[in-house]
């Protein structure tokens, strides 16, 4: 599902066209050129039905691909822009306009119900995606006045442009053809955008893509919107196709899950896959369909099941799986072996100052954080911690496994909310905020890694440094040129055009620091990032944050390498059960009695004498 | 008694463990350290069949075990007390140590057993008919310990057993492991916290990135420049 | 008062028909945790084989259960092995939710294909026969299910409380890679709590045969209540399922009375929203489970 490859180039002129680009390029054009060269009703309605369903799926796949909900109650949103259409049209209106005010409502609509559901993961959005569908269908049954209810609806007999309703196919085709495009051309332009990045990154790892100033909420809702509104106006053109509908057929489930069906068929979270799903499908049931008659009651829909039973055994990334591992295969036996070990990481001059806390470069206070309690139950996970981070200052955070570290760094980067005290950050503008969710600290600067790496997996290893550097490149291009720099300097570059989840455990830790890294922050939170590395790496690693620190950038590292903690902080805090036991000086630190009974234990501290 | 030869393993496309090999004898105690994520866990997993290796042979009583599923490596009677307890949640203690008598082997005379485990484990049998949840993060520890010598096993493997204990929970723990051991149980021990492990075990295998860099008697190990910098800070 | 005692009746009467359908769907879940988007149509496709051996055969209805029961079970069991298993590893949630789905829109119209667009009607041998109690009256074949509905919860728990194999299948599902480790076969434990649950979703059908007409689509008019009942009750227990599917029947009920019989359904679909909004661990539910939220 990676970004680059078959679709990316379709749009900028000067590249050369792949051959799947022309492939889908010419099925494209067969979908308006067959049927009106043909000229034959029957062929023309199947093609309509292909644009229609490929469209809708395209429309769906913005929500249930790219943002990874699975929606099988899409048919609300169509079943919206039919009704919006049929009844504006019968009260005068042209369907030009009723498509409109469906999309809006349908985007509103999308947008009310999705905005509780987010929460939910996996089968249980399905579910209650599901559930919606059957509110608004049973609804719509019991208001009869405005839908008709179980009677339905026909539209009053006017032709013409203007009322979207021929006699004829072809005017129908263009439309549907023109609809089709324009859902492809957002879906496309969604995938590229910063947008785009932000949907697959809160799919695949909501609280890194949280860590990274993504607002997921808003995403998503953007993406719902969206959506809903081009399923709405699609279900305008059906209802005018149709001339008439009923609350059963627009609001149907089974309709929804074809919907969805032909996306995962064609390769999910793809531009192209949905079109391709609908273009294989849809000609074989629409044939059954039309040669067997009653005769194979039931015949398409049991095809449309075991179809996707086997579509999810045997190939669940779609056609679009299968293309894309076939050339690859291709590009790789043309291609020189691909690296797997990552580069040295290119270390800078080396560190001039000796860590101290009160060395030339550390200015005023930029973190403050006080009396921070928190506990789960009666346990206290935090107990009063108190302690300041100043502009430019390293600051080691030690303390025994379970001492509650990774809790406070998540109380100081809003992911976790203190029962008591505060976290002020310094802005750009000189005064103190204190903000309370993970993107607000992120606008304040704030970046963090975590413990256990959180790669997107299904991205590369650029697409994954490039949602860190959207934060401050909106642009595709600046991103991708930000993010490149950003690799390579953390030793990456090789391995750009790697997939995040082939990487080893120190690519992946380096991964982390570089996707934070591109944000630029000023405040960096580093959760264990030497931890698991070999003692090269170490160094180097070593070297690498020094260099950041002589940026300008403050660090708090929570690190177990005490080689690390010693020869990087300016201080140490140490922490044990929830709270600070000492801090100072990372050489007075390691001598307090305190410090060696309950951490480093006395070998460490007889070692050390 | 346990061998590993030349094991690669990892998750999905990610490898982990290089070319690790390692020996077990009966009776012995032996112990893997290495920094967070040095592979230390998944040879765990890869000895009990949870993890398959792409390369390489395990075998256990010259029988070979590399590909044999969880549950049947389980049953020739190598028991591993996991990494974070991993208990039965809604279930009482009592199940819990139940559920360690699971292996066709140890299901007979499980009364007897009972008595004998608790023996070990005084402040467990306090804590009999309560969930499994309301224990303590050292009770827990000392449940999955318990759970796993009601397996009767041939061989006991801790993953990280001071992971998030207090130090004095930490001794005892340790202490239990020094019982375990002196009544002939041969153990497999994977720590962070090196110089304690290495005062039990009689040999050790340090683990760097998924591979064995030295492998030598604990005191030995203990002299050892690199180990004294690498895992000590000195 | 009367009516009112009698829609109360009704209600409760109700209750047990959905807590029979939904305990098999709470136990698989529970278990496997897989969400079964096919456990309606395992509903029809007894209640279709019931309707045959009591048409063909001549037998009582209940007496397809020696038929049903095994074959239910074996459905379930082949589903988790061919379709589920080989999924389970799967890092994507839309591959187990498909693969349900594909599942049921295949069954619905099989049985389309092989049955048809008619209404099948099992023989009921007086089961639609009302009884009086006191001022209200039920249907017999009612009282069976409300019946069987609570033996079923008892016996089912009684089986995973004291039994061997009924204390691994709690492990596993409380804990599935420690349940590894105390050498429990869990691939083997998951196949049989599918087919269990299944199984039990074929006692429902053959005692719901004799009093709703069977179709091709009768399991998605079931089984969305299921749904429903089961995320009440707290997702995978099967006392939260029981007690959830009577709130669910009174409400059903009472709705279907006092607001209107096209608008019940909304009634209960917005409750089901509520709570999977609200409250997502179920009201019975004793905490959150993690394994569904974020």
């Amino acid at each position: 599902m990676s970004i680059s490859d078959i679709q990316s180039g379709t749009g900028t002129k000067t590249r050369n066209l792949s051959w799947p680009q022309i492939a889908f390029g010419v099925l494209l054009a067969s979908l308006l050129l067959i049927p009106l060269g043909i000229d034959n009703a029957f062929v023309s309605h199947v093609f309509i039905t292909i644009c229609l369903f490929a469209a809708l799926s395209t429309a769906w796949n913005i929500v249930g691909g790219f943002a990874g909900q699975l929606s099988l109650g899409h048919a609300v949103f169509y079943g919206i822009g039919g009704y919006a259409g049929v009844i504006l049209f019968n009260l005068g209106v042209t369907p030009w306009i009723g498509m409109f005010v469906g999309a809006a409502v349908a985007a509103v609509v999308g947008m009310l119900i999705s905005y509780p559901c987010f929460r939910l993961r996996g089968p249980f959005y399905t579910l209650a995606s599901i559930a919606f569908l059957e509110v608004i269908r049973v609804l719509s049954l019991h208001f009869k006045d405005l839908t008709g209810g179980a009677t339905g609806l026909m539209i009053d007999l006017r032709l013409g442009w203007t009322w979207m309703v021929f006699r004829e196919r072809w005017p129908s085709l263009l439309i549907v053809f023109g609809m089709l495009l324009l859902t492809l051309a957002v879906s496309w332009a969604i995938r590229r955008s910063r947008l785009g990045f932000y949907l697959v990154a809160t799919r695949e790892r909501e609280s890194a893509a949280r860590a990274a100033g993504v607002r997921t909420v808003r995403v998503r809702l953007i993406a719902v919107a969206i959506s809903s509104a081009l399923c709405a106006m699609l279900g305008t053109f059906h209802a005018m196709y149709l001339t008439f509908i009923e609350p059963a057929a627009m609001f149907a489930l089974a309709f929804s899950i074809q919907i969805a069906m032909f996306a995962l068929i064609g390769g999910i979270g793809t531009v192209a896959g949905p079109l391709l799903g609908a273009a294989l499908l849809v000609p074989i049931t629409e044939w059954a369909r039309a040669s067997l008659g009653s005769s194979a009651l039931g015949l398409h829909g049991f095809v449309y099941g075991i179809v996707l039973i086997v579509c999810v055994l045997f190939m669940p990334n779609g056609i679009m799986g299968v293309i894309k591992r076939f050339s690859h295969k291709k590009a790789k036996a043309a291609d020189e072996p691909a690296q797997t070990e990552t580069d040295p990481i290119i270390a800078p001059a080396s560190a001039f100052a000796t860590p101290d806390p009160d060395r030339p470069g550390i200015g005023q206070d930029i973190l403050k954080v006080e009396n921070l309690n928190k506990h789960f139950g009666g346990l206290y996970v935090t107990r009063d911690v108190n302690f300041t981070l100043r502009e430019g200052e390293v600051l080691g955070l030690i303390g025994p496994n379970g001492a509650g570290k990774t809790t406070l760094f998540n109380m100081i980067s809003g992911f976790l909310a203190p029962d008591e005290g505060k976290v002020s950050v310094r802005g750009l503008d000189g005064q103190f905020h204190q903000p309370n969710n993970p993107a607000d600290f992120a606008a304040l600067g704030m970046g963090r890694t975590f413990q256990i790496v959180q790669p997107f997996a299904a991205m590369t290893v650029e697409e994954n440094i490039m949602v860190g550097a959207f934060y401050r490149h909106p642009d595709e291009k600046d991103a991708r040129e930000a993010a490149r720099e950003t690799a390579w300097r953390m030793g990456l570059g090789p391995l750009l055009n790697a997939e995040a989840r082939g990487l080893t455990i120190g690519g992946l830790k380096r991964l982390e620091v570089a996707r934070v890294m591109a944000m630029q922050p000023r405040v960096l939170l580093l959760d264990e990032v030497m931890a698991g590395i070999n003692q090269t790496d170490v160094r180097r690693a070593i070297d690498l944050m020094l260099s950041i620190r002589d940026t300008g950038v403050s660090i708090i590292a929570i690190e177990h390498v005490m080689q690390a903690v010693m020869s990087l902080s300016d201080r140490v805090i140490v922490l044990a059960s929830g709270e600070v036991i000492a801090e100072g000086r990372p050489q007075d630190v390691v001598r307090d009695p305190q410090v060696v009974e309950a951490y480093l234990g006395k070998e460490f501290a007889h070692a050390h004498a | 008694m346990l061998t590993l030869e030349n094991i690669d393993a990892g998750y999905g496309p990610t490898t982990i463990l290089q070319d690790v090999s390692l020996d077990v004898k009966e009776g012995e105690i032996v112990t893997i350290v290495g920094a967070n994520g040095a592979g230390k866990t998944t040879t765990l997993r890869t000895i009990v069949g949870q993890i398959k290796p792409r390369a390489g042979k395990i075998s256990f009583m010259g029988e070979d075990i590399t590909r044999l599923p969880a549950h049947e490596v389980v049953d020739r009677g190598i028991i591993l007390v996991p990494e974070g307890r991993q208990l039965f949640p809604d279930m009482t203690v009592r199940e819990n140590l139940q559920m360690g008598t699971y292996r066709k082997a140890a299901r007979d005379n499980q009364e007897q057993r009972l008595e004998e485990v608790l023996s070990l484990f005084p402040r467990v049998r306090e804590r009999l008919d309560q969930n499994a949840s309301s224990l303590s993060g050292g009770e827990q520890q000392m449940v999955a310990i318990a759970r796993g010598m009601m397996a009767k096993p041939r061989i006991l493997m801790f993953d990280e057993p001071s992971l998030g204990l207090a130090p004095i929970v930490v001794s005892q723990v340790f202490d239990v492991v020094r019982q375990i051991a002196a009544t002939g149980t041969t153990v497999l021990i994977v720590e962070q916290n090196v110089f304690t492990t290495l005062k039990v075990a009689h040999r050790g295998y340090v683990l760097e990135n998924g591979r064995v860099v030295l492998a030598d008697t604990s005191e030995a190990l203990l002299k050892n420049d690199h180990v004294r910098r690498a895992y000590l800070g000195i | 008062m009367t009516t009112f005692l009698q829609v109360l009746l009704n209600g409760l009467m109700l209750g047990g028909l959905f807590a029979i359908v939904a305990i098999g769907l709470t136990l698989i879940f529970g278990i496997v945790k897989v969400v079964n988007f096919a456990h309606g149509e395992f509903l029809m496709a007894g209640m279709f084989v019931t309707w045959l051996i009591t048409t063909r055969l001549g037998l009582h209805p209940y007496a397809s259960v020696i038929i049903v029961v095994p074959m239910m079970f074996l459905l379930g069991a082949l589903t988790q092995r061919l379709l589920i298993q080989p999924l389970m590893s799967a890092e994507d949630d839309h591959v187990q939710i498909f693969a349900t789905v594909g599942l049921s829109t295949a069954m619905i119209n099989l049985a389309l294909l092989i049955f048809g667009a008619d209404i099948a009607n099992t023989p009921n041998f007086g089961l639609r026969t009302p009884i009086e109690i006191g001022p209200v009256r039920v249907l017999t074949g009612q009282l069976y299910i409300f019946i069987a509905a609570i033996i079923l919860v008892i016996a089912l728990q009684l089986f995973l409380k004291n039994s061997q194999t009924g204390r691994a299948i709690r492990a596993v599902a409380q804990h599935r890679v420690a349940a590894e480790l105390m050498g429990v076969n869990v691939p083997r434990i998951y196949i049989l709590s599918f087919g269990l649950g299944a199984a039990c979703v074929g006692l429902a059908a053959v005692l719901i045969a004799p009093l709703y007409p069977t179709s091709s689509n009768i399991g998605t008019y079931f089984v969305l209540t299921a749904f429903v009942v089961v995320v009440l009750g707290g997702l995978g227990s099967i006392p939260g399922a029981f007690f959830g599917a009577l709130v669910i029947g009174l409400v059903d009920s009472l709705s279907g009375f006092y607001i209107g019989s096209d608008l019940r359904e909304a009634v209960v679909f917005g409750i089901f929203l509520l709570i999977l909004i609200l409250k997502p661990s179920g009201l019975f539910g004793k905490r959150m489970t993690l394994s569904h939220l974020s």
